[in-house]
């Protein structure tokens, strides 16, 4: 699945201008163009071009403040935009809000209920103000999310997991066609987050689309195809996670004797230029620019077994989502 | 684990239908609740224990419990107290109690349904459906009033019954023992044939002559045998005249149009509490707030406006909605606004109205007038609300 969008995939700054209306047939789940909100001074979503592909796994991350549930609440109509156009499905927003939100199941900051009312009674209240179909969905989802054998219980004394349970059940009262979820693995146990990933992958495998903002960057990694990053507002990478890794730096680990004078010999012969050495004993770590990287490491053992260095190991790590993240947000110093 | 059934998603580049195929396309558009949204809506607000307890108590409890004592005190010792029912007891508290206490409790009811789905949260969930805000606004008014009307209904029922089968049937004070249901002929030809009962024991403002006495003591002991017996008569159906409209009061039930006219306007009160509080509620995005003020326009506002004889009040008595409604009250009934005793309260039948500026069709139209206004803010306000 990963990488299947890659080719609808461009950096943002070349995203060509939206194109007609047409989009009715368009192969996004979500569009944005040039969509910006402002809270007086300070611009929460500035200028974001945000594409999902229909039928994937959206991941869109950023820090604490990035502008991430803003956009969400735009997305869902929730608050105005001041500026630019979004389309859910291929239904404008808002001008179409009712078509779109129709196939659209979402969590929103935190999933909150009526807490004097049973898990059951809320998805009644929720499924009502749906199509009529929705009310027959109440069991189905329930038993899909775990929560049947608690749902005549009032949510009063439900715990956090099983809340977020009860939202994405809620979700799925709409037999979404488009889910968004905004921090579903926040509160849940390490069994409670294999249940939820489950649960997303088995709808992203049944042809939904799941954008899932998160903090958890492990598990986005683990469950989703594409990820956009947010910074101040504005989307400052997306596409799928193995196109963007793969532009992301290598680290090469290199277990030798002598790892001082091997790094001496690295930077003598040149190698400084397009790699950084560092002692981490027992040898030293290599950080190579992004790109196919076969080449250089070879570079590498020549020069070492050349100098007269006893090579124990090298081994290539692919930089993960988190310390890509890291990287890109400028959470992290550029180790090259 | 089930699956929830899947509708076959549709390719990138085809169109997504807004319902799945074979099933009628929902306006959820429209500005217009649909039945399963008002029940839902009725059931979460039927299952606020809080506010349901709040409700009972004040328009069921409160009567009941005011009946319940009458009923007691008058079973336990029915020389010293008189009977729950009658006519007179029945305006006491239609006029009085129960308005009062059906607006507040309509409006606390009110107030929650304003607010409660912003403050816990679920206003979101609900918006994200797609379903218009101002349906989501509007269902909650059949669904509120379903509920106030009902325990207004209610408490009402309780008391017209009390007034009806809790009726005295007859006056057994100071041994009178007047028998109900009496014409005013009627009433002076069974005070004729008992002259020295009633010449002693029912009550008169006119001058008694001097050589009839009435001792303290048991009516055996009664000695009025210097005056002859035609005068006595005489005296005795001057008496009955005098009292019948007080052995009416007493005895009479309150009549069926009485008891339906004021039951609709009871009705009418706890229908304006709940609109004026939901829109409260809604404008201001919390309850406790708007019931406070609510309240006080309904004990301290009210009787201080139909008090008032201050000319430049006049318009604000003439566009507040309290005296609207109590210029609605029927005509039979004495006007209490606020609680007995708090000023303007209970008069005679009709004394109030002659102190409200507006005609019947006008306190209508301001009522409208405020509904309306009051609808319009709070969906307004529910449709611009981030959510």
């Amino acid at each position: 699945m990963k990488g299947r969008h890659a080719a609808a995939y461009r950096r943002p700054s070349d995203v060509k201008p939206a194109p007609p209306p047409a989009a009715l047939g368009s192969e996004w789940a979500v569009e944005t163009r040039g969509l910006t909100k402002r809270f007086r001074s300070t611009t929460a979503v500035n200028d974001v071009e945000l594409l999902v592909p229909r039928g994937s796994a959206f991941g869109y991350l950023g820090p604490n403040g990035a502008g991430k549930t803003t956009l969400i609440r735009l997305l869902l109509g929730l608050t105005r935009a001041d500026a630019g156009t979004m389309s859910l499905l291929g239904y404008p927003v808002p001008r179409q809000r009712d078509l779109a939100l129709a196939r659209v199941g979402a969590i929103v900051d935190e999933p909150r209920f009526h807490r004097h009312l049973t898990g059951r009674q809320n998805l009644r209240l929720l499924s009502a103000a749906r199509e009529p179909a929705a009310l027959d969905r109440i069991g189905p989802v329930l038993d899909r999310t775990g929560m049947t054998d608690r749902a005549d219980d009032r949510v009063a004394d439900y715990s956090m997991g099983m809340r977020q349970r009860l939202g994405v059940a809620a979700c799925l009262l709409a037999d979404p066609w488009l889910l968004i979820l905004d921090e579903p693995m926040n509160g849940l146990d390490p069994a409670g987050i294999a249940g939820m990933r489950d649960i997303i992958l088995s709808l992203v495998a049944e042809g939904r689309t799941v954008v899932l903002s998160s903090h958890l960057l492990d598990e986005v990694e683990r469950t989703c195809d594409a990820v956009a990053i947010v910074e101040r507002g504005t989307i400052i990478r997306q596409g799928p996670i193995s196109e963007l890794l793969a532009g992301a730096a290598v680290t090469l680990r290199v277990e030798c004797s002598e790892p001082d004078r091997a790094r001496d010999l690295l930077a003598s012969a040149g190698l400084g230029a397009s790699a950084q050495a560092v002692p981490a004993p027992p040898g030293l770590e290599i950080t190579l620019p992004a790109g196919p990287g076969g080449e250089l490491i070879a570079e590498v053992n020549r020069i070492l077994i050349a100098g007269g260095i006893s090579v124990y190991r090298l081994q290539s790590v692919q930089a993960s989502l988190e310390s890509w993240f890291l990287h890109v947000t400028g959470r992290q110093e550029d180790p090259r | 684990m089930t699956s929830v059934p899947v509708h076959s998603a549709p390719p990138p580049g085809q169109a997504v239908p807004a319902a799945p195929a074979g099933q009628p396309r929902d306006r959820r558009g429209s500005p217009l609740p649909t039945g399963a949204m008002i029940s839902a809506t009725l059931m979460e607000l039927r299952r606020r224990r809080g506010l349901m307890v709040a409700l009972v108590l004040m328009a069921i409890g409160l009567p009941g419990l005011f009946e319940g004592i009458r009923l007691l005190l008058h079973a336990f010792a029915p020389r010293t107290n008189p009977p729950a029912g009658g006519d007179m007891i029945f305006a006491v508290l239609v006029a009085g109690f129960l308005p009062t206490f059906a607006f507040i409790a309509a409006a606390t009811a009110g107030c929650t349904a304003g607010s409660r789905d912003l403050t816990e949260g679920v206003f979101r969930h609900l918006v994200i459906t797609g379903r218009s805000r101002l349906a989501l606004y509007l269902a909650r008014i059949p669904a509120g009033l379903a509920i106030v009307g009902t325990v207004v209904a209610i408490g009402y029922a309780l008391v017209c019954a009390v007034s009806i089968f809790a009726a005295p049937s007859f006056v057994d004070d100071s041994n009178a023992n007047v028998p109900p249901g009496l014409s005013e002929a009627g009433f002076e030809h069974w005070a004729a044939t008992r002259a020295r009962t009633v010449i002693c024991d029912l009550p008169y403002s006119g001058r008694v002559p001097p050589d009839v006495a009435c001792p303290a003591g048991p009516i055996s002991s009664l000695t009025p045998a210097q005056t002859a017996p035609p005068a006595l008569d005489a005296l005795a159906v001057r008496i009955a005249r005098q009292d019948y409209s007080g052995y009416r009061g007493i005895f009479l039930r309150p009549p069926a149009t009485l008891m339906l006219t004021a039951g609709i306007w009871i009705e009418l009160e706890a229908a304006v509490g709940f609109v004026l509080g939901l829109g409260l509620a809604s404008l201001l995005g919390q309850r406790t707030g708007p019931v406070i003020l609510l309240i006080m326009s309904q004990l301290i506002l009210d009787p201080i406006l139909i008090a008032a004889k201050i000319p430049a009040l006049e318009p604000v008595r003439r566009w507040f909605f309290g005296l609207a409604l109590a210029r609605l009250e029927p005509a039979a009934l004495p006007m209490a606004r606020g609680l007995p005793g708090v000023s303007g309260g209970i008069g005679g039948p009709g004394s109030g109205q002659s102190l409200l500026p507006e005609s019947p069709a006008l306190a209508a139209c301001v009522i409208a007038a405020w509904l309306t206004a009051w609808t319009i803010l709070g969906a307004w306000r529910m449709m611009t609300r981030d959510a």
